[in-house]
């Protein structure tokens, strides 16, 4: 038995005897019997997991599929923008703002935004 | 074929980093003889069961290639995923035969004392001893078992053993010491004589 790091003087186990003796030998017996592998290395190769392999025509599919989205995107998006657009332009014509909400306005974002980083920035005691 | 020089840890590399099979082919070859003589020691010599076990354990290994951090060797990683396989099925087993458990423990005393008068008579000196030794640790608990095996077969610490078995070393120290009082009385008949 290998029990180096083991003070000998704390283990327990220590005290040899004819049993140790014994173990010790049929151990160096095993060992020194090397097991031929037998075919055993491949039995173990065709046991593992099959590679997760995608087909060929998967790349080229994706690919495609991404292009015909992008130009559906790019086609739709100009007219889907202007009516963005148009529809802000007609809801701010239909409430008009006066300069004091404005202003008003912004300097509760200012306030609202200041706050926010002075407690992001707070130091935690 | 790797070339005998190339380390487990490069061999380790080329498997994990390039999904490498014949890197770890190279250490299934390496290390099936060890993995299936201590498999064969935990199961008291069902060779068949055996080499099933063995062959759980380096597919398992494959699988958690990337969880090895090398904290120990390669080999001790292995007899790590071994020593759980065997307990798995060993209490999977325990379970299916949990109904007629009482039985079957007579049955092996009664087995196991005509195996060894049997032996006395019949057999070479040597191999009557193997035999015994064998029956002897089959009678063993799972824990004692395995330390005796951990420690002797596979000479390890005691530190390395408590590793494989995944609990503290004074654990380990408690089966090795359990199991060779219950390996004395079995064997009590091999004992020398003393005046």
């Amino acid at each position: 038995m290998n029990t180096a790091p083991t003070s000998p003087d704390t283990d327990p186990t220590s005290a040899r005897d004819w049993l140790d003796g014994l173990l010790e030998s049929d151990a160096r017996d095993d060992r020194a019997a090397y097991i031929a592998d037998a075919g055993f290395t491949a039995r173990v190769m065709q046991a593992l997991p099959v590679p997760l392999t995608l087909p060929a025509w998967r790349k080229p599919a994706v690919v495609a599929l991404w292009g015909v989205a992008l130009a559906g995107v790019s086609l739709a998006l100009p007219a889907a923008a202007l009516d963005v657009a148009r529809e802000a332009y007609r809801l701010l014509g239909a409430h008009p703002v006066s300069l004091s909400g404005m202003v008003g306005a912004l300097l509760f974002a200012g306030a609202l935004s200041w706050s926010a980083a002075a407690f992001a920035l707070r130091t935690t005691d | 074929m790797s070339s005998p020089e190339v380390s487990d840890a490069q061999l380790l590399a080329r498997a994990l980093v390039g999904d490498d099979r014949h890197a770890f082919a190279e250490l299934v070859r390496r290390h099936q003889s060890s993995v299936r003589a201590c498999l064969r020691k935990l199961t008291a010599g069902n060779h068949a069961l055996a080499d099933d076990l063995s062959q759980e354990t380096f597919v398992l290994a494959w699988r958690n290639l990337k969880s090895f951090r090398q904290e120990a060797r390669f080999s001790t990683w292995l007899y790590r995923i071994a020593t759980n396989c065997w307990l798995a099925d060993a209490r999977k087993r325990k379970e299916e035969l949990l109904g007629d458990r009482d039985d079957a423990v007579a049955d092996e005393d009664e087995a196991f004392a005509s195996g060894l008068d049997a032996a006395h008579g019949d057999h070479a000196r040597g191999a009557a001893l193997k035999l015994d030794l064998e029956r002897a640790m089959a009678v063993l608990s799972e824990g004692e078992r395995a330390a005796i095996v951990q420690c002797y077969h596979n000479d390890l610490t005691h530190e390395e053993a408590a590793y494989v078995l995944d609990c503290p070393v004074g654990t380990v120290k408690t089966h090795v010491l359990r199991g060779k009082q219950k390996l004395k009385l079995a064997l009590a008949a091999w004992a020398p004589e003393t005046n």
